[in-house]
């Protein structure tokens, strides 16, 4: 007996679907039906309707670390805009030994992001580090900088680590734009007697957008939800300078036990995703690939 | 103005300037590497001399043989491999299949498990912790390894299915109807004729999961509590101690953790960042 195709079709993909269903759409049922109980570890659960959001928008801490995860997020995501687009540029034009550049541009996406956190917090070190030690010897700074003592300067640090470990990535999505822009229209634009700049504005930036909205957006993503990098650098501090959303949620867990806030706030944060990323999933949905 | 902006144009155009810039960042990038190898290098003392020695006065091994014979990390390493290569396994064998029915006997329905996989990813793993954490903790899996790979294997699965359905659309389909004519099953040409194919995205599948997996560090930390079961990732913080930090022990343990990474970056650049490419990754 043969079944027919389509039969097959769903046959195969069958253990996807278990494990969709088991793995994200249970939890996920879970999660919202926790968010609606009090469940604080201290009284018996009940159901709580919009209690545990409205707490939480009374609350100080959540407005704080809202206003952080934005920060961070947005410095984030510019940043490693601005250095992967001028390593994807460079990249695009180097034809001899290319892996090897391509290989080394890739490294910093080879550690992983809390051990990366060491790695910053290593070199911040006010007495033996080599940022300040650099600084202090081209006379920049007079005294020795405490960067993670000091609200300002622990944002900006813990942007510059995070930042780090997002360039490969994105390098390589606009790197895969550039290529896919046909050469001769480069060649076209220079019989023209375009100069680099003009090519830059008129060529590379308009017809690699798509690949370059892509980047921001995985980018922007990925440094909403992330708080390794944050976790070893300053886990929050100093004085919740750095605490973003994801700290809160933990400490919720952790800390707090109380469960049905730590669901309402999951829940926000994947409200707030939701917003940048059905953009990204519209993109990808209408394009097919990238 | 205008002899200003040609001298810069010609600057740039010149064939050298990639080179020399793409020099110029990758050593920036490279530059916390560095560090972290120059300190793995350093006696415990010297890694808290001020101002900083940029080359160790006494290089030595001592980190090291610390780090491999007086801490757990071997362990860890070896759970992290544990956890990885489970991992692997388990998101290749399901998203292989799904994959492939997905993209080549379409259904009723099956563009909203497309979909789905898809929209899954923007669900940040962050707000997933709770609910798995809830659940191990009713079926008592806390501290357990398995609680760790389930949640990897959600954490991979999705994109995997995704960067393999890519690849799979881009086989060409005369093979597989010559090779279904030939009288090969469905199955059989699945096994002998497209996986051979498309093993490039099948390799990038098995690096990024494992990867992936390698570089996971909230979900352990979260779901275990004993030492015997923690990954690298975790375990480094074995060397923070309430007085003292072994910066010296700390590096040369993180330059252990990015082994791996960097190593399928040095033999596969091309496979992962292709498939990395074709899906879209990493958090």
């Amino acid at each position: 007996m043969k079944i027919s195709n389509s039969k097959f079709g769903l046959f195969l993909s069958l253990p996807g679907i278990v494990l969709l269903t088991l793995l994200i759409i249970g939890p996920l049922i879970f999660l919202v039906y926790t968010s609606f109980l009090r469940y604080d570890n201290i009284r018996p659960v009940v159901f709580c309707g919009l209690k545990n959001y409205k707490y939480l928008f009374r609350q100080r801490v959540f407005w704080l670390s809202f206003k952080n995860t934005l920060v961070f997020c947005g410095g984030t995501t510019l940043l490693t805009f601005v250095l992967s687009l001028l390593l994807a540029h460079c990249l695009s034009r180097i034809t001899r030994g290319s892996s090897i550049f391509r290989s080394f541009a890739m490294f910093p996406w080879a550690v992983p992001l809390v051990v990366s956190g060491f790695m910053w917090k290593q070199m911040f070190n006010p007495s033996f580090g080599v940022i300040n030690d650099v600084l202090l010897r081209t006379g920049i700074i007079k005294n020795p900088l405490d960067i993670f003592g000091n609200p300002t300067l622990a944002m900006i640090g813990v942007i510059l680590a995070d930042s780090w470990t997002r360039i490969p990535f994105m390098t390589i999505i606009i790197l895969a734009g550039l290529e896919s822009i046909s050469p001769t229209i480069y060649e076209a634009a220079k019989t023209d007697g375009a100069d680099v700049f003009q090519t830059f504005v008129h060529i590379s930036l308009p017809l690699n957008r798509k690949a370059m909205l892509t980047g921001l957006l995985i980018t922007s993503i990925f440094s909403f939800r992330t708080i390794d990098a944050i976790f070893s650098l300053t886990f929050g501090g100093p004085a919740k300078a750095t605490y973003v959303f994801g700290f809160y949620i933990l400490d919720l867990i952790y800390r707090y036990f109380n469960f049905g806030v730590a669901a309402s706030l999951s829940i926000l944060m994947i409200i707030f995703l939701i917003g940048i990323g059905s953009i990204f999933v519209y993109n990808i949905l209408k394009g097919g690939k990238l | 103005m205008k002899k200003i902006r040609e001298f810069l144009a010609t600057v740039l155009e010149h064939k050298a300037t990639p080179y020399v810039g793409a020099s110029v960042i990758l050593f920036i990038i490279f530059i916390p590497i560095l560090w972290t190898l120059i300190t793995s290098f350093k006696t415990l003392e010297e890694s808290f001399f001020s101002p900083p020695t940029y080359i160790p006065k006494t290089p030595t091994l001592e980190a090291y043989r610390e780090v491999i014979f007086n801490s757990p990390v071997p362990l860890y390493i070896l759970n992290s491999v544990i956890y990885a290569t489970s991992t692997t396994f388990c998101v290749l064998v399901g998203s292989v299949f799904t994959a492939y029915g997905l993209s080549r006997y379409p259904y009723k329905g099956s563009g909203m498990v497309l979909g789905s996989f898809l929209a899954s990813r923007i669900i940040p793993p962050l707000s997933l912790l709770l609910p798995f954490y809830i659940i191990y903790k009713i079926l008592g899996l806390i501290d357990s390894k398995l609680a760790v790979v389930i949640f990897t294997v959600y954490l991979c699965y999705p994109l995997s299915v995704w960067i393999l359905k890519t690849f799979f659309d881009d086989y060409p389909q005369d093979l597989m109807d010559a090779a279904l004519i030939d009288g090969c099953s469905r199955l059989g040409v699945l096994f002998r004729v497209v996986m051979p194919g498309i093993a490039v995205g099948i390799a990038a599948v098995a690096i990024i999961s494992f990867l992936w997996t390698w570089q996971e560090f909230l979900s352990p930390y979260l779901f275990l509590n004993s030492d015997q079961n923690k990954p690298i990732t975790v375990g480094v913080y074995y060397f923070v101690g309430d007085e003292l930090t072994y910066w010296n022990s700390i590096s040369a343990a993180a330059i252990f953790a990015s082994i791996p990474g960097i190593v399928f970056f040095l033999i596969a650049q091309k496979f992962i960042i292709k498939g990395l490419t074709l899906g879209g990754v990493k958090g």
